[in-house]
């Protein structure tokens, strides 16, 4: 299968191999910056989704809108470049295991639901007015999916040890 | 909102136990001897330690402690060399199939390695 020649190639390559040689601490450390990152990540979008969903209405949207979204992106890009050298460390461990086939597919769900919620009309509007009805159902429905794909996404990562 | 939290937290709830595993639970109670051959040697890269061997015609990966306790019990790579005959004990998966084995201790020749003291 392709992505068995990925995983087995990711090992071999130079990142994989500067990985490993950094020592018995560095898995370790690579998992400590990851879940950081992912704390960062989920617990800003769970802020936002939770409010885009209809909890605390008396709070303006653009006033959680901002801080959530640049700590979540802060905490992807934590995530991001912690995971790619923890996954080249024994990549070949993972052919085969049906949860990285969930997560990753979640993630690109996940990323496209997040471009497609900042290109809609209701996202541009809401740092310059109130929303419209029908604009917050659009971002309500966006929340329920990032909710939806960030969960499975995580929690199909934390099973891709117990495989 | 009070009562999301609380979803929440049941759903957290539950779900802990299936996040039990990284310990012992995959395995068998009872402890294992193998004896055989180095395929592959110790490697203390990844969340835990690692090594294979080879008994009879099936290749069995040994699941050895975290890298840093393992060099802790004196194991470094390329200490154990492919090809050494080595004598181990442990725990083997619950699934039969798997040729996996949560290791406890390793002797090659005279060399001891004690990477659960706890447990013997």
């Amino acid at each position: 299968m392709a992505l068995a020649h990925v995983l087995t190639w990711l090992e071999h390559s130079p990142l994989g191999v500067f990985t490993r040689s950094l020592g018995v601490w560095s898995y370790g450390v690579l998992n400590l910056v990851h879940i950081l990152g992912i704390t960062l990540l989920f617990g800003s979008i769970l802020l936002l989704d939770v409010r885009l969903l209809g909890a605390w209405r008396q709070i303006p949207l653009a006033q959680i809108s901002r801080p959530t979204t640049t700590m979540a992106q802060i905490g992807f890009v934590l995530a991001l470049c912690s995971g790619i050298p923890m996954i080249t460390v024994k990549s070949s461990d993972y052919i085969g295991n049906p949860f990285l086939l969930i997560k990753f597919p979640a993630i690109a769900l996940a990323l496209l639901n997040v471009w497609l919620v900042h290109r809609s009309p209701a996202w541009q509007a809401h740092r310059v007015r109130a929303l419209m009805p029908a604009e917050q159902r659009r971002l309500a429905f966006g929340a329920s999916l990032s909710l939806l794909f960030w969960l499975t996404a995580i929690s199909a990562g934390r099973m891709i040890g117990y495989w | 909102m009070t009562r999301l939290f609380g979803v929440l937290s049941m759903a957290l709830l539950i779900s802990t136990p299936v996040l039990a595993h990284h310990g012992w639970g995959g395995q068998e109670e009872q402890v294992t001897s193998l004896t055989g051959t180095v395929v592959q040697g110790v490697s203390l890269a990844g969340p835990h330690a690692t090594m294979k061997i080879k008994v009879g015609n099936d290749v069995w990966d040994l699941t050895l402690a975290p890298p840093a306790r393992a060099e802790r019990a004196g194991l470094k790579e390329g200490l154990i060399p492919v090809g050494a005959t080595v004598m181990v004990r442990g725990n083997r998966n619950l699934d039969h199939a798997r040729h996996e084995m949560k290791t406890i201790y390793i002797r090659q020749g005279a060399n001891e390695y004690h990477v659960y003291p706890d447990r013997e």
